[in-house]
């Protein structure tokens, strides 16, 4: 006898069976592009991802401050985790900067993740949740570093190369554009840049032998504004750094993931870009391999290259130079500074990339030389077959993505220091569409290690250094209140003070720190708030902590 | 060397609930691909067959990424549940015993998800499953560069 089926009736989003109210005032209807030109004289709010175009993670809120902040306390925790098998299931980690708007809090997460949160109680007020395919192409695991807000909508690129616009009163997606090829190796974990009526993006995925792009996109359709290549093709220019007859451009890398800088005024947008493919090899790419390790100056309605500066050219250490390129201006001059992987701050002519000077910003450095006027002078990196060469800064850097911030009350840049050496072995292989392509065995120190946040004024003198006994690996901020925040990879988040480095406060979170804090007000209360889940390219960057174990929770801090 | 047989059959030792292990071990069982209409919509049924706290197919096959209608039985004299990727937020369905329902799903690819019952240790004693999405991304988003070598 047949027995009809119970009907179970329609799968509906598991987010119905929660508190969540699923909706969000439409704070961010009115951000637009002239907004986001004055971000940093809104400081209650923090509105794109550095807290203003130019880079300097710097707030003018200095309601806590060096005499007080001793008194910090923990207002709310918003706690997340993996559910279900995911991508780099083991190495995901919580790396995004939390953007703020009138009281909401807009932040994504690992695997697609995305949270709108009440920013004074920390309420889930809707979330998104992308599929991410397990599969996925991760060079450094499962991570996102953030979104972009403007016109009502929320902006966020997923691990499978996706551009999602999400209406910020529900969560609801409103368009999606595939911006890369996964099958060729292609990720995107950057946090997209709102500039005028469009939304900048970038790739990942160097370490699978892609050629890098920077994308940009109209923000209320989608459509494609223009792309513009980070390795040239035969016949242009910059071609000539690579091999004529070869096939090495179209495994170039190069890839922007991590978000520029823009000066309105010149109309340009500052990229930096990443290691050459393969990594350690450099004898199948013989030249200089431009835009590789540089940063390019994008005609932000173009996406024409003005001009470009190569920080490590014909890279043989994996030395990326996609971490932030600081807009500042001295003697009425417009500069620009970067802190390196390669261990050199250096300092440019924003207006046409001239280099000013360059000086060391970390104790070791013996992969070569770079002079004050910018000669490079390489000595020691992979180079016969079989034969181990280790160097210092190791492949990671000397800081890695993780961002400086900068008080220009005081000309200083807190600098979040990495000091580990790795040894790489050259080992040739052959390059296969979507399979790693670094080019060597590698294998980063596990001990004699160091680490620290440093502040340099803008000349590359060190004024003061607070010693960590590990690499630093997350974002400082900076604020008006004299105060510069940074998380350790043992968990404890710092408050410093920002004339002499002393520690005036730190509170133990649980898990390493490989994130961005920010801050905001709210009804004239200043906040502080923190992604902790320690996780990411943990063997790169510090393989001595990588059974530190994980996290994944947001922490924010008030008086 | 392994040869098909002897995979064949040592897979069956390994099968099913209670045998070599616990429960069953994941990707190891049937494979099947879902259908496809004539506006590009896929349709498949998944089930749950009495005792085998497994899915099947243990391995779903979407012949390209988009939207996916799925019905879900469970032929089991237990109660359990689904949870399934899809973008947006996962999809939640609970299946009392012998139970019918459906799902929507919208899926990126290429690329391959887990899903599982979300329900004690549904998924470890076999309750996890695969959807794999084939096929490539759209020509728009591929890189401009001649076409390479794969693995």
């Amino acid at each position: 006898m047949t027995v009809e089926y119970v009907d179970a009736g329609e799968a509906f989003n598991h987010n119905q069976l929660s508190s969540l109210p699923h909706s969000a005032p439409d704070v961010t209807r009115g951000v637009n592009y002239e907004r986001i030109l004055n971000a940093r004289n809104e400081s209650n709010n923090w509105i794109t991802y550095y807290g203003d175009y130019d880079g300097k993670r710097y707030s003018l809120l200095d309601q806590i401050n060096a005499d007080n902040v001793k008194n910090l306390k923990v207002a709310w925790i918003h706690q997340a985790s993996s559910t279900g098998l995911i991508a780099s299931t083991s190495t995901y980690a919580f790396e995004a900067c939390p953007i703020v708007v009138d009281g909401v809090m807009f932040v994504t997460g690992w695997d697609g993740w995305l949270w709108a949160l009440d920013a004074v109680t920390g309420e889930q007020l809707w979330r998104y949740k992308h599929a991410v395919p397990f599969d996925v192409t991760l060079c450094c695991a499962n991570v996102n570093r953030g979104c972009a807000v403007a016109n009502g909508k929320v902006y966020m690129v997923t691990q499978n190369a996706q551009l999602l616009a999400i209406d910020a009163t529900n969560g609801q997606k409103v368009w999606q554009k595939t911006i890369g090829d996964v099958r060729a190796g292609e990720s995107a974990s950057i946090a997209p840049l709102v500039v005028k009526d469009t939304i900048i993006t970038g790739s990942a995925g160097g370490e699978y032998g892609v050629r890098g792009h920077i994308d940009c996109w109209d923000l209320e359709t989608g459509e494609q504004r223009w792309r513009t290549y980070t390795v040239p093709k035969p016949g242009e220019p910059g071609s000539e750094t690579w091999p004529a007859d070869g096939e090495a451009w179209q495994r170039g890398g190069a890839n922007h993931w991590v978000t520029g800088t823009f000066d309105p005024e010149l109309n340009l947008y500052y990229a930096g870009t990443g290691n050459p493919a393969p990594d350690f090899d450099g004898e199948v790419r013989e030249g200089d391999n431009l835009y590789t390790d540089s940063v390019v100056a994008v005609d932000v309605d173009t996406g024409e290259i003005k001009w470009h500066y190569q920080f490590t050219p014909h890279d043989l250490w994996d030395y990326d130079s996609t971490m932030e390129m600081t807009l500042f201006e001295r003697d009425g001059k417009k500069l620009l500074a970067h802190f390196d992987k390669n261990g050199y701050m250096f300092v440019l002519d924003r207006t046409n990339g001239e280099l000013q000077h360059v000086s060391p910003f970390v104790d070791r450095i013996d992969w070569g030389t770079i002079t004050r006027d910018g000669k490079f002078l390489p000595r020691k990196y992979p180079d016969k077959e079989g034969e181990p060469c280790h160097f210092f800064p190791g492949p990671a850097g000397a800081k890695e993505w993780t961002h400086a911030s900068y008080n220009p009350e005081h000309d200083l840049f807190y600098v979040p220091v990495a000091d580990v050496g790795a040894t790489a072995t050259r080992r040739r292989r052959e390059f296969k569409e979507g399979m790693p392509y670094w080019g060597a065995a590698v294998e980063v120190d596990v001990d004699n290690m160091a680490g620290s946040v440093s502040a340099f004024d803008s000349h590359g003198e060190e004024k003061w250094r607070y010693r960590l006994n590990v690499p630093m690996a997350a974002s400082t901020l900076a604020t008006a209140g004299n105060v510069v925040f940074a998380g350790t990879p043992t968990g404890e988040f710092l408050a410093l003070h920002a004339e002499t480095g002393e520690k005036l406060w730190s509170f133990q979170c649980g898990s390493g720190h490989h994130s961005s804090p920010s801050t905001f007000t709210v009804d004239g209360k200043q906040y502080v708030s923190v992604p902790v889940g320690w996780g990411g390219w943990l063997e790169g960057i510090v393989p001595g902590m990588s059974g530190q174990g994980h996290g994944a929770a947001l922490i924010t801090f008030a008086l | 060397m392994t040869t098909a047989q002897e995979r064949a059959e040592l897979l069956a030792e390994i099968g099913g609930q209670n045998k070599a292990t616990m429960g069953a071990v994941l990707g190891t069982g049937s494979i099947a691909k879902a259908t496809e209409r004539a506006d590009g919509t896929m349709e498949a049924t998944i089930r749950i067959p009495e005792d085998a706290m497994a899915w099947e197919p243990a391995v779903l096959i979407m012949p390209h990424s988009g939207v996916i209608e799925l019905t879900i039985i469970n032929d089991d004299k237990n109660t359990h549940a689904c949870l399934l990727p899809s973008n947006g937020d996962k999809k939640f369905i609970g299946l009392l015993n012998h139970s019918k329902g459906r799902a929507t799903l919208e899926l990126d690819g290429p690329g391959y998800y887990w899903y599982g019952s979300p329900a004690g240790n549904d998924e470890g004693r076999g309750l996890t499953a695969a959807i794999v999405v084939t096929g490539e991304v759209p020509p728009e988003a591929k890189l401009d560069r001649p076409a390479q070598p794969r693995p």
